[in-house]
């Protein structure tokens, strides 16, 4: 516990500290990280694989670029409006897809995801298709990069928050059980495709509000919010950092807009330095960092268990 | 009657998996169903438990039908399942494995914000404690050793508090002293809790301890029932399984 | 738009069917036999069809260029899936589906930049072999002579394929797999063997539709994924690991996007997509699959 305290100490004193281009880049981060740990609660916590998370980013996004672009409304409600949209859409995608499981469930995920690209795409009139939103009006309080910084970083530490209490409560477990062992969660009680409808409808929520941030953060829409390239980019930083831990998403999401950064300043070949990196780590380490991480420090703590009996 | 099953009836394509099986048990009883492999047993069980659907037939649990409900109302019934192969979540702590049966059973699973750590702290220790399992409560499930995870099956099952016990080969894959004092020890727990208990096994031997009644399927039907020393006396019972000796 | 207009549209998208159809069984049979989803797929396709471009670029054309890239192409893009299954994908077969998800779409990164460092992102094409240079007439409208090559591949394909399955021992031990993998390592098949073998045939069913649509479509990146997405509606549609199925179902998806581009263009690449869900919502294991 002490860990994320020092983090998010460091989050916020960080302004203070690093040039205004770096706290966009850890703005960024959050957000891609609060994506992942949405994503993740399907994925890793109740075992769901979805190809398709980032047609609901792109819905947040969109729903919130929409209402600021066209109506008088106030950035609260259409930032909030966002993930409830969001939230909406997974309950009618999601009522499809959990009526079948494995790879029909992801195959059907990204056919959803590339139905909302498709409209965002070419309902030109509405969307301004390929061109995207641009100019999007938000506050002149939060223009400013740090200000937009501290809001991301308060929204985000909540939803993690209520993320960390969900996955911590009986529900939590009850998805866990079901990534386990769907039949035998079946078999105790558990209503498996409601309690998976649930859950990616949360995760479509989370991946909303993700998705209305970064609307704020860019002040631009694009439809490949909603591409299937930005679903994998969500996915491997879910791998990157490993599925089972909470923070896995974090600090995947972390080293990956890291590794881009560097290493597309190097070469133009990032996409292959990104595929040797998930191999290596596919094969060699198989928890993600955070998951290498935590084994390291529980056999260190039993370690240090024997080494007192002895 | 606690539980009644009126010719119930099953067939795959051509094949009849079970074949106008009828049987009651009284409250407390404890007894098996015994039969080669290929009997239908399991078959009988899935169809008891509303994992799979009978062709004809009926069952009656407390009076009330549950021929159709699914897995997860029969359950809530009060019947609860184990099988054959382990069935349990490898991933989470042996305590968790049991907590989370009695979390879902109590309806506490829809509860997204308090923190699951203590919840039915005590029962969940007790119920780990009767299998003697106390001491891994904090080992994943997955690493414990293969008695253990047996052991652990039951115990989810008890998890959602059932007052008929369907265990089927609860001690498949154990030696013969694990599987002696793993019956015993359920026997124990039936006991005191009070329970019924109908069980699968396919080994004689194991069974003559504690059941009170024995039922023998082959091929789809239950061909004799009786106490354990009529049927070990019972011909065409050692018929059949001597003709599956050889 | 008048009856010819619509015979070739038709017969355009029974090409464009026939053509995917050597991909999307090669992705299907995999499946269906190895349980694994290659993401992948669409990268080897793309490899088949740079690699059909080197080739012909070497040999003039005179001397049958493209037909020996055909010959070479596949058995390239075969002997590179031969590699990567024995190093890489055996590794992974007892893992969960995200670790095989995220493996072969690694490969997707990797084959990709490698086709970029080999081959730069310039289109490249490759014109249409002899003796198929010319249009053919029907009703009086043109329609490429290499088109109809490509039509009467995809039969041939799937009896080539279909005689296999059904008739040699390689075949027996794919069906009985596909069915019971346990049970066909029980009987004593060499189960790693079968599994690199299969994985072969897919590559170079993959390479050689990549190779066959270079006249037709330039080789360039991003090829591989447009075409993977392509061959997923066709084997959700079809059915995954039916050979007929993925006939079928290129077929359907051929003649779908024929009349979609008539139909309403700029809606025309949702229309394979609508029906996807439709068939993974009302049949998912597909027309010609069989529930599991």
């Amino acid at each position: 516990m002490i860990v994320p305290i020092i983090v998010l100490t460091g989050l916020i004193i960080l302004p203070l500290f690093i040039p205004v281009g770096w706290i966009s880049l850890v703005n960024e981060m959050l957000i891609l990280a609060l994506a992942a740990c949405g994503l993740n609660l399907m994925l890793g916590f109740a075992g769901m694989v979805s190809f398709g998370p980032a047609g609901f980013y792109a819905v947040g996004a969109y729903a919130t670029a929409l209402i600021l672009i066209n109506t008088p409304l106030p950035f609260a409600l259409a930032f909030i409006a966002g993930p409830l949209i969001a939230a909406a859409t997974a309950i009618i995608i999601g009522w499809f897809c959990v009526r079948l499981t494995h790879v029909y469930f992801a195959l059907l995920t990204l056919a959803f995801a590339q139905i909302i690209h498709t409209i965002v795409f070419e309902w030109y009139s509405f969307t301004k298709g390929d061109n995207g939103i641009v100019d999007i009006p938000i506050p002149s309080i939060l223009k400013s990069i740090t200000h937009y910084y501290y809001f991301s970083l308060i929204i985000i530490v909540f939803c993690l928050i209520l993320l960390w209490l969900i996955i911590k409560s009986p529900f939590g477990k009850a998805l866990q059980a079901m990534r386990e062992n769907a039949q035998r969660a079946e078999s105790i009680g558990i209503n498996v495709r409601l309690y998976q409808l649930s859950t990616f409808v949360l995760s479509g929520f989370f991946l909303g509000v993700a998705g209305s941030l970064f609307c704020g953060f860019n002040k631009n829409v694009f439809p490949n919010y909603a591409h299937w390239g930005k679903s994998t980019e969500m996915l491997v930083v879910c791998l990157l950092g490993g599925i089972y831990n909470f923070f896995g998403p974090i600090v995947g999401s972390v080293v990956y807009l890291f590794l881009d950064k560097v290493i597309t300043g190097y070469t133009q070949y990032w996409p292959l330095v990104l595929g040797l990196i998930i191999i290596t780590l596919l094969l060699f380490l198989r928890g993600g960092i955070a998951g290498f991480i935590a084994e390291r420090l529980s056999l260190r703590q039993r370690k240090g268990e024997s080494d007192k009996i002895a | 009657m606690m539980f009644r099953v009126e010719n119930l009836h099953k067939t795959f394509g051509g094949l009849m998996a079970v074949n106008m099986v009828s049987f009651a048990l009284e409250r407390g009883e404890i007894s098996s169903i015994i039969g080669p492999n290929g009997a239908g047993k399991t078959t009988l069980f899935n169809l008891l438990t509303g994992h799979l659907k009978p062709n004809s037939g009926a069952v009656y649990f407390k009076d009330h039908e549950i021929t159709h409900f699914s897995p997860h109302r029969i359950t809530r019934s009060g019947i609860g399942r184990s099988f054959q192969k382990t069935n349990i979540f490898p991933r989470l702590t042996a305590f968790e494995n049991i907590q989370v049966a009695l979390m879902a059973w109590k309806k506490k699973t829809r509860n997204i914000i308090e923190k699951a750590d203590h919840f039915f702290q005590k029962e969940t220790d007790e119920i780990l404690g009767s299998l003697g399992l106390g001491d891994q409560k904090d080992r994943m499930a997955g690493l414990l050793a293969h008695g253990d995870q047996r052991l652990l099956e039951i115990g989810i099952t008890l998890g959602t508090y059932p007052d008929l016990l369907l265990l089927d080969e609860p001690t498949a894959g154990m030696s013969p002293e694990e599987s002696q004092k793993t019956m015993e020890l359920i026997q124990q727990i039936v006991r005191s809790k009070n329970l019924t208990l109908l069980f699968i096994e396919h080994d004689m031997n194991i069974v003559f301890g504690i059941s009170e009644k024995v039922r023998v399927m082959h091929f789809g039907s239950i061909i004799a029932e009786g106490t354990p020393q009529e049927i070990r006396a019972n011909d065409q019972v050692q018929q059949i399984y001597l003709a599956e000796d050889e | 738009m008048n009856l010819q207009g619509v015979i070739i549209q038709v017969l355009s998208g029974i090409s464009t069917g026939m053509v995917i159809f050597l991909i999307a069984v090669g992705l299907s049979l995999v499946f269906g036999t190895l349980r694994i989803l290659n993401l992948a797929h669409g990268a080897l396709y793309m490899l088949g069809a740079y690699m059909c471009y080197w080739i012909s670029s070497m040999i003039s054309q005179n001397a049958g260029g493209f037909w020996w890239a055909l010959l070479f192409a596949p058995m390239g893009v075969a002997l590179f899936g031969g590699l990567v299954e024995g190093l890489l994908l055996r590794r992974i077969y007892d893992r969960e589906h995200l670790d095989q998800y995220l493996l072969t779409f690694a490969l997707v990164l990797v084959v990709g930049d490698l086709c970029k460092l080999a081959w730069g992102v310039e289109y490249h094409l490759v014109s249409a072999p002899w003796p198929f240079q010319g249009p053919l007439f029907v009703l009086g409208m043109p329609f490429p002579s290499y088109n109809v090559f490509l039509i009467g591949c995809g039969p041939l394909v799937f009896i080539g394929l279909w005689t296999l399955i059904r008739y040699t021992r390689l075949g027996r031990v794919i069906r009985a797999m596909t069915y019971n993998r346990e049970m066909a390592s029980a009987l004593g098949t060499n189960v790693p063997l079968v599994y690199t073998v299969v994985f072969m045939l897919g590559c170079w069913l993959a390479g050689l539709g990549g190779a066959l649509v270079v006249p037709t479509a330039s080789a360039m990146p991003g090829m591989d994924m447009i075409v993977l997405i392509e061959c997923f509606i066709i084997i959700v549609i079809g059915g995954l690991g039916s050979l007929s199925g993925a006939f079928l179902g290129s077929l359907i998806f051929g003649l779908v996007n024929a009349f979609g581009i008539l139909v309403a263009p700029r809606l025309a690449v949702a229309f394979a997509f609508i029906l996807m869900i439709i068939v993974l919502i009302i049949r998912p294991w597909g027309l010609m699959g069989e529930p599991e």
